[in-house]
Parts: structure tokens; sequence; C-alpha cells
């Protein structure tokens, strides 16, 4: 068995290493881009329990509340007639000036923390401790900006951690945070039959959860872009399945007659079956030797842009260290392997079905696609309407599992119209590429037509990943436009004010309390709006809570309300506990204008009703905003997130930003005009998306480099055919041209059949994937320019991936060749 | 002047002279068989003749016109205009028509009305009616028919035929040999071909025996 392997299908493969080359590195890059994708994500957002957590120690509960806990909870718990073990923290974020380094600022009770082993100094003194991450030394000066200050402090300690963070004692942050009385956390070391007891002693607006609670939240969050991302890895594997199904095919076709005679000679079919599968085996093995190492390399890429969205839109989490574990590479290579055998599974057993009486067959028998072509027609038309039924049905558990099956039901309908698409357009355009491009032309369009079993599956799978670049293209290019026209109907102040350290999804450092009048007080200010977020969490999700002056919002007209009557909104919000609330918010809790929803506001629960539902796309954990003033009376640090600022008609905004900028010379602060934010908006947007395009480029690369590698079959196999020519008088010149051509038809055939499919396609992740994932109304928009650019490029490629099949036809020797038949 | 000459050509594969100082003239209008044993050089001759292949030493001229030197473009319009091929296995791409088959030579060398003239030469070869026809559609000798008028449609002077009757029946391959004869005859065409049979070498003008890539004899 492993002799006849051997020599019937590794002997073969060694003849044409380019192609064998080929196909095993498409296979391998979409095996790698499913490692890489896996370990990236693993990376990027799984590390909201830092290893801080390592040091600090874990609990069995954490007690939290909106806007912070009294410390004296602290002492009430502590004293309770129970065993158990209370400890505080305050938590945000900090800026290590220095080396431009954001990392979290934890305050704890560093006294019982003193002896610890793992810190490199046993003195406490106050200071501040870094974790070895940030390359810093103890004794060293750094200056560490919290909110809109900067602070000059000394390394005490230096813990040794992969991931930055700074350590201060509790007493220390509550200062450096301007949170005077303030915890963020409790953190409780208690048995379960405490837990009752624990939740009598405090006040109504905390909660008391299992420790690690809130970080199974954060991944439940991630959920829908984790999967989302993972889906779009697999688009380079199936691209390449097309690849090896295409490959295993030609073996078959090719070697027909050869298993005619091996059946005829006593070759059970269930070892010719046997023999085509270890063949996509070897593909598959060879693949994965390639493609886990290059996945681990192409981790350490694609980390970065993942942990960038992340934590611009919902999570503040710093990557951690890509590890090349067990699971995810069993993962990959299950993956591959089964991609790599189920394409192999139906031109095997075509092989295995072979009759012995077909060694005595005249010449190679091409398979019947003709005669199948209306029965694949009619599935692929039973599949689109399968797909436009899916496209109807909600998620499942805010997945939108039907929208990705709706999806593969509309690539697996293009693939099996693909045959018939190719034989009406060649055998419509015959004439007219005869007269374009001349005989070569007309010959390229016959040899696609008549060997459409492998032509067909090669632009197949060119269609499936040109599909998915269009379609993923038009679905961010309407995102985006979008995103800029509701960026321009948000934006109304002239000027923004924020605190100079990095913000983010769950992250909303705060400016002293006394800015917004300093800046009021300018002469040019017309009006100051305070807005101030929260991360909250509601029904088991993280949220954003957030106040502005409803009156200012009214005026300007900064909310686009979907659901509700500005006229009304409002003054609710202005005389009552009234909010309104994102389109993710609704979509994502089921929330609906006119609700009531219980709102944990510091000590106490309030009932909040919801008067309206506003467009915004800067963040998919959703917002809930109230008027600042009946905000405070719930929490009442008035310290805002930032300041939307407007001037006085007539203003010059480069003048007004320098006298603000020269009125808070003392506090750290960014003075952002309009057209600023919204260029830096745009450009988080497209960094955001950037892996996105990667992802596709991918997939466009491994169909490209299997058109190489099927060309390259189908010069092999045609070999007789272009000596015959030269026979007949044809120019190396027209030999290179007939291939050109017949790679630009590939080409142009794919383009066409992707634009079509990647359009409808389109309408799937805009209209059902992308709104039941984030719950984003998203406006249909085609970037033209960029999908005509991208496409014109994709159509380059395939062209000058007949180049070298071209050049191995021009290096047959037509004598050997017509001699050898 | 002869239409095709061999000046004492040689052409060598390692370890082997295929042809070995060969000399020949074969003047307008001649059937001239080709015959000797596999491997006694018949097809090389051949292939040195229609200038898909080059002496080691010597000359092949062709029309006067020495194919050693000539560049791919001139080799390329040489095999346009002067050259014909008829093969054994008949060598018709399958997935043209027989017009199609027919008029391929034309289509690559750019002439004008190659359908018109291929539709003619298959009625001259007595396919009228059938160019719409797949080679798979053909029986053995018709598709030699559609080789013949595709050697024949852009009118050469040499025509070259490798073993034309080798893949068919006695009674098709008599036809076949008919109709060779009947080209010479008629439209004063030149054809060199190797063959094995006998009867091919009854309708020839002039018999030539070939042996370890030597002419033995010439009848």
């Amino acid at each position: 068995m492993i002799g006849l392997f051997a020599r019937l299908i590794l002997r073969p493969l060694r003849a044409e290493p380019v192609r064998t080359l080929l196909t095993v590195l498409s296979v391998a890059l979409g095996i790698a881009v499913v490692l890489a994708i896996e370990l990236a994500s693993d990376a990027a957002t799984g590390s909201f329990r830092s290893s801080l957590e390592t040091v600090a120690g874990e609990a069995d509960y954490e007690v939290t509340a909106v806007g912070g806990l009294d410390e004296r909870l602290y002492a009430k718990l502590a004293t309770l007639p129970l065993a158990v073990n209370v400890r505080p923290r305050m938590e945000d974020h900090a800026l290590l000036v220095e080396s431009k380094q954001t990392l979290p600022l934890i305050g704890l009770d560093l006294v019982a923390h003193a002896l610890d082993a793992r810190f490199e100094t046993t003195s406490f003194e106050p200071g501040l401790i870094l974790a070895s991450a940030t390359g810093r030394k103890v004794g060293e000066q750094v200056t560490l900006r919290v909110n809109d200050h900067d602070h000059l402090l000394t390394v005490r300690a230096i813990v040794a951690s992969d991931t930055a963070f700074a350590l201060v004692d509790i007493g220390v942050a509550q200062e450096l945070l301007k949170r005077p009385g303030k915890i963020d956390r409790l953190l409780i070391d208690a048995p379960e039959s405490f837990e009752s007891r624990l939740k009598e002693a405090l006040p109504a607006g905390a909660t008391l959860a299992p420790f690690g609670a809130r970080t199974e939240e954060n991944r439940k969050m991630l959920a829908g872009f984790r999967s989302n991302l993972v889906i779009l890895s697999y688009i380079a594997l199936v691209v390449g399945a097309f690849l090896i199904y295409n490959t295993i095919s030609v073996s078959v076709v090719r070697r027909r007659a050869e298993i005619g005679i091996l059946r005829a000679i006593g070759m059970t079919s269930t070892t010719v079956l046997a023999m085509f599968l270890a063949e996509a085996l070897l593909f598959g093995l060879a693949g994965i030797a390639i493609g886990v190492p290059l996945g681990r390399l192409m981790a350490e890429a694609a980390v970065g842009a993942i942990g960038a969205t992340v934590q611009n839109l919902y999570v503040s989490s710093q990557p951690g260290v890509i590890a090349l574990s067990f699971l995810a590479t069993l993962k990959a290579v299950i993956a591959g392997l089964t991609v790599t055998l189920a394409a192999a599974w139906a031109p095997a057993r075509e092989a295995a079905a072979v009759a012995p009486v077909e060694a005595m067959a005249r010449g190679r028998k091409d398979y019947e696609v003709g005669q199948q072509q209306y029965r694949h027609l009619a599935i692929a038309a039973a599949c689109a309407l399968a797909a436009f039924g899916a496209s109807f049905a909600p998620p499942i558990g805010r997945r939108p599992l039907f929208g990705y099956l709706a999806a593969a039901l509309l690539v697996l309908a293009a693939s099996l119209a693909t045959p018939a698409f190719v034989h009406f357009v060649t055998r419509a355009t015959r004439d007219l590429l005869r007269k374009l491009l001349g005989v070569e032309g007309l010959l390229a369009s016959q040899s696609l037509d008549a060997a459409l079993r492998r032509t067909a599956v090669l632009i197949a799978a060119l269609i499936t990943a040109v599909a998915m670049l269009v379609s993923v293209g038009i679905m961010v290019g309407s995102f985006r436009e979008t995103v800029i026209q509701w960026i321009d109907s948000q934006l109304r102040a002239d000027i923004f004010l924020q605190p100079a350290v990095p913000a983010g999804g769950d992250r909303f450092p705060t400016l002293s309390p006394d800015i917004a009048g300093r800046v009021a007080a300018l002469p040019m200010v017309a009006m100051v709006d305070q807005f101030r977020a929260y991360p909250i969490h509601f029904r088991g999700l993280p949220v954003t809570l957030g106040s502005g002056d409803a009156n200012v919002v009214k005026r300007r007209g900064a909310f686009h309300l979907l659901e509700g009557d500005p006229d009304e909104a409002y003054p609710q919000m202005l005389t009552s506990d009234a909010a309104i609330v994102s389109e993710p918010f609704v979509n994502k809790h089921g929330v609906h204008m006119g609700d009531t929803i219980q709102l944990p506001l510091g000590d106490q629960v309030r009932p909040i009703r919801v008067v309206g539902v506003y467009t915004d796309y800067s963040n998919e954990r959703g917002y809930i905003i109230m008027h600042r003033e009946r905000l405070l009376r719930y929490l009442p640090d008035p310290a805002p997130s930032n300041l939307a600022i407007y001037l006085k008609p007539g203003t010059q905004v480069i003048a007004a930003q320098r006298a603000i900028e020269a009125a808070l010379s003392d506090a750290r602060v960014l003075v952002l005009p309009n057209q600023t934010l919204r260029r830096e908006a745009i450009l988080i947007f497209d960094r955001t998306f950037a892996i996105t395009y990667a992802l596709e480029l991918v997939a466009v690369f491994v169909a490209v480099t299997g058109v190489a590698g099927a060309l390259l079959a189908l010069v092999i196999d045609r070999r007789r055919e272009l000596s015959l020519l030269r026979f007949l008088g044809a120019a190396r010149t027209q030999i290179r041209k007939l291939i050109l051509c017949e790679a630009g038809l590939i080409g142009l055939l794919s383009v066409a059949g992707g634009m079509l499919l990647g359009g409808i396609l389109s309408l799937v992740l805009v209209y059902v994937i992308n709104k039941q994932s984030f719950g984003w109304s998203i406006q249909f928009h085609a970037p033209i320019a960029i999908l005509l650019g991208a496409l014109t490029i994709i159509f380059t490629a395939t062209l000058l991936a007949g180049l070298y099949p071209a050049r191995v036809a021009l290096a047959l020797n037509p004598i050997e060749v017509i001699h050898e038949e | 002047m002869p239409v095709l000459e061999f000046i004492d050509v040689r052409r060598n594969y390692p370890g082997t002279a295929a042809v070995d100082g060969v000399s020949l003239s074969v003047p307008a209008g001649q059937l001239l068989a080709l015959v000797g044993r596999s491997g006694c050089g018949k097809s090389t001759l051949l292939n040195l003749a229609g200038a898909m292949d080059f002496p080691t030493s010597g000359t092949v001229q062709i029309d006067g016109q020495a194919t050693r030197g000539l560049n791919d473009a001139a080799l390329t319009k040489l095999r346009r205009e002067k050259i014909g091929f008829i093969f054994q296995s008949f060598q018709l791409l399958p997935n043209l028509t027989a017009a199609e088959n027919v008029e391929l030579p034309l289509l690559l060398s750019g002439q004008p009305r190659a359908r018109a003239q291929a539709l003619d030469r298959l009625a001259r070869v007595e396919l009228a009616g059938l160019g719409h026809r797949y080679p798979h559609q053909l029986s053995g000798g018709q598709m030699q028919r559609v080789a013949i008028a595709r050697a024949l449609v852009h009118r050469p002077s040499l025509l070259l035929a490798d073993e034309p009757i080798g893949n068919l029946d006695s009674a098709t391959g008599t036809t076949i040999l008919a109709l060779l004869r009947r080209i010479v005859d008629e439209e004063k065409a030149t054809i060199v071909m190797a063959t094995h049979s006998a009867e091919s070498t009854a309708v020839a003008d002039r018999v030539i025996e070939m042996r370890d890539g030597r002419i033995l004899s010439a009848a």
C-alpha cells in the first residue's frame, strides 16, 4: 500500500514541484490565519484578569457600586461577626509619561502585602510599585499622569510581571484619583454560606458577585466580536479547500485510465478512495507543518490590531503574551485536516467509482459537468432560497447563526452555479473574444469551457475570495460612511476638552471639576456641556452610563433620536429620572422606548424611564444617558469626563483653542478642535478594520496562488494541444498570449461573479450579521472607487499568475510532446 | 528549385545519431515515402523538414531557405506559409469543431476569410456539411481527412505526414492514401510521408528506405 501510494501519488506530485508547493502553501496560509486569529484574540481579549491578580491575590467575592463604594463599608464588612477577609481596592488607569505607556493603576492595602516574597523589596514606605514590564528600576523617579494631573513618584519596588501595571497604597490611590473616601472594589474571602449575610450588610446600590464574574461578562461581551473575527479567519481556509478539491480532481482526471487499469488488476475501490484521501492528507499535514509556525508569527502582527480594537470599542485589556497553546494548535490542526479531507472527499469517491472498463477507454475522460449543470443549478437555487429565508431568522443567544448560515448557503449556491455561469459566459462571448483578442481569445474561451470541471472549481474559489472582499468592503464602507455622517451630526461643539490620558471603551478619565467653570469664563466661550461617563453593568453585561446637559443637547441637537420626540424626551430628562439610550443598548438588552429600567446608582437602585433611543457608533457596549443634574443627585462626583465647548459666533477655533490651552496650562488636558477629533475618530475606525482587510487579502492571495497552480496543471495537461499549435504555425508570443488570455478570463469571470455574490453577501452582512452581532443600523453604501481599485489589483494579480504557466508552456518541446502520444 | 533539400544532414542526440549524413532533394509535386523500422530516423527527418528540429551539421532548405539560423519569428513564418503537418493520431483539438480545427492555421497567421477557406478545404476532402461536428462525432477516417484539410488550408509548399494511416483500418487507410495521391496530382502539392506500410509506398512517386539514420536505398 505504501509502495503503491509512493508510485501513484507521490511520484506525480514530485514531478510537479511548483504546483505541489503552491497547493501546500495555500493550505498552510489558511491554517496559519486561523491559528493566528485564535492566538491573537486569546492574547488580546483574554487578559482582563491581568497578572496583577497573581500578585494581589484572588478572592471569593467582589463588591462594587456605580460611582464607587463608601470606604466606611470596608470597616463595616471587616467587623461583621463573620470569619471573612475583606480587602479594598482602587482601580483606574494612568499614563507613565516617560515611556507613554498606559497602564492599570491599582490601589491596594499594601501593608497586607508587605511580606510578599514576589516583591523585590519589602520596604513599603509610600511610593510606587511597578511591574517589571514597564522597564523601570527601583529608586527611579517617574511621572505618572492620572486624569489631568502629573505626579512625580519614586519607584519603591518592582514586581515581576509580563504585563505592565502600577501599584500604590490605597490611600495614595484615593489621593491621585481625587476620590477621597471612595473605594472601587472590596474583595472578600468568604464561604458561600455567608453570601446572604454579606448581601444584607450592603447598601441597595452595591453588587456582590463571585470574583471573576466581571471577567466572564467581558468575555460574553466580546463573544460576538471574536466569533466574527474567527469566521473571517476561516475564509482563507475555505478558499484553500476549493484548491485542494481542484488539485485532487486534477489528480483523478489525469489518472482515470491508470485507476481503471489498477481496478482491472485487482485494486479495490476502498484502496483507491484511501489513496486519494491520503494525497489530501499529505497536503493537509504539509500545510500544518508550515502553517502552525507561520500562524504563530502572524499572531504577533495581529495582536496589536485586535488589542487596539478591543480597547477602543469594548474594554481595557492589555494584550497578553502570545502562547502557542496545545488547544489552539489542536483546533487549527483539526480545522485544517477536516477541511482538507472534506474537500477531497468528492473527487476521491469519484476515483473509487472508476470502473475497470475505463482502462480500455480511448484517451482521458473528462467529467460530464455539462450534464450535471441543471441539477447543480436547481440545488443552487434551493440554497439561495434557503439563504433568503435564513436571513430573516432571529439571532440565537445574540449570535447571528442564521446570518452565517445564509452567507454559507449563498457561497455554496454560487459555487454550484459557477460551471453554468462559466459555460454560459464563455459561449456567449466566444465571438466577441475572438474579435477583441484574436484566435488566442477564442482558444482560451473554448479551453475554459472544455475543462469546466477544473476551471469552474478554480473560478468558484476566486469568486468566493473576491465576494468576501467585496461584501466586507461594502459592509465596512457602509459602516464608515454611516459613522462619518454620525460624527458630523454628533460632534456639534467647536472644541472638545479631555484629560491627556488615553480613554477607552470602559475607561473614562476625568477632568478636575473646576475646569468647566474656568473654560466657561473665557470671553469667546458661549456654552460648555460637561459629559460624564461611568462603566457600569446592566443585566450581566458592561454598559456605559453617561450624563450631559439635556438643555444643551436639546438646543444643539447633538443626538439623533431613532425613537422618541426630542421635544418630549429632553424636558422629561430635566425633570425626572428619565434617560435616552443608544441603539446597541436597545438591541442588546431588549429594552424598548417607554420601558423602566432599574439602575444601581451609588448606594441605591433607581427606576429610570427610557424616553428616547438614539444612534450611536462610539462603542458597542451601549449607552444610557441621563441629565447631568439628575445623575449628580445619585452620583455626586462633579468631575466630568470631557467637555463640549461651543464658541460665540465669529470666534476663530484655533485662537480659542490657544486661549483655552493657555488658561489651563496647569492641567494635563487635550484641547481638540472639532475637525481634529473627527479625523481621529475616523483614524480609529480605519485602524479597527485594518485586520479585517488583512484577512481578506490573505484569502485573495490564497485564491490567486491557486490560479497559478491550476493554470500550471492546465498547461501540463494541455501540452499536446499547445505543442500542436506550434506545429500549426503558432508563434511563441501567441502561446503566451493564449495562457494569459485564460488567466485573464479566469480573473474576469471571478471578479464578475465575485462582485455579484459579494453584493448579495454584503446585504446579509450589513442588515443581518452586523445588526444581530453589534446592534448597529448601517446605511448601505458601496465604496465604488476602493472596490474597483481592489478588483483591478485582483484581476492584474490573476493575469500575472498566468506568467509562470505561460513560461512552462513555452518551454515545452513540441516534438517530444507530440511523439509521446 | 527543390521544395525540400537535405545536404549532408546529421542530427545527433546524446549517444546516438538519429540522422547520419543524409542528402536528399524533393522536387515540387512529388509524393515521397520514407520507409524503415521504428527508430530508423524517419520522424527526425520529418521534424527537420518541418523546421521543428535543426541539424547538428549540414543544411536543410525549404524552398531554398536554410532552416538553421532563423529566429523564432522567421521559423514561425516559415511553418505558417510553407509547411503542413499530418499526424498518425490526427491531433485534432477536441473542443473545436472540424471547421474550427481547419481554420486554425489561418487564424494563427491572422488571415481573413478563414472560415470560408476552411469550409472549402473540408469540401475538397469530401467532408462538406460536417464542419460543425466535433472530433468525437467523427470516424477515424473523417478525423484524418479533417487533419489533411487543416494541413492544406494555408496552401503550403510541403506537406509532412507521419504515419498518416497508422491508426486507421485498411479500407479507410486506402481512401486516405488515394486522397493524398489526388492532392499531389491535382494541386501539385509536395508530400513527404513517413510510413511502415507497403500500401503507402504503392501510391508514392519515390520511396526511400532508411536504416540507422541513413538512406539505405532509393527507388
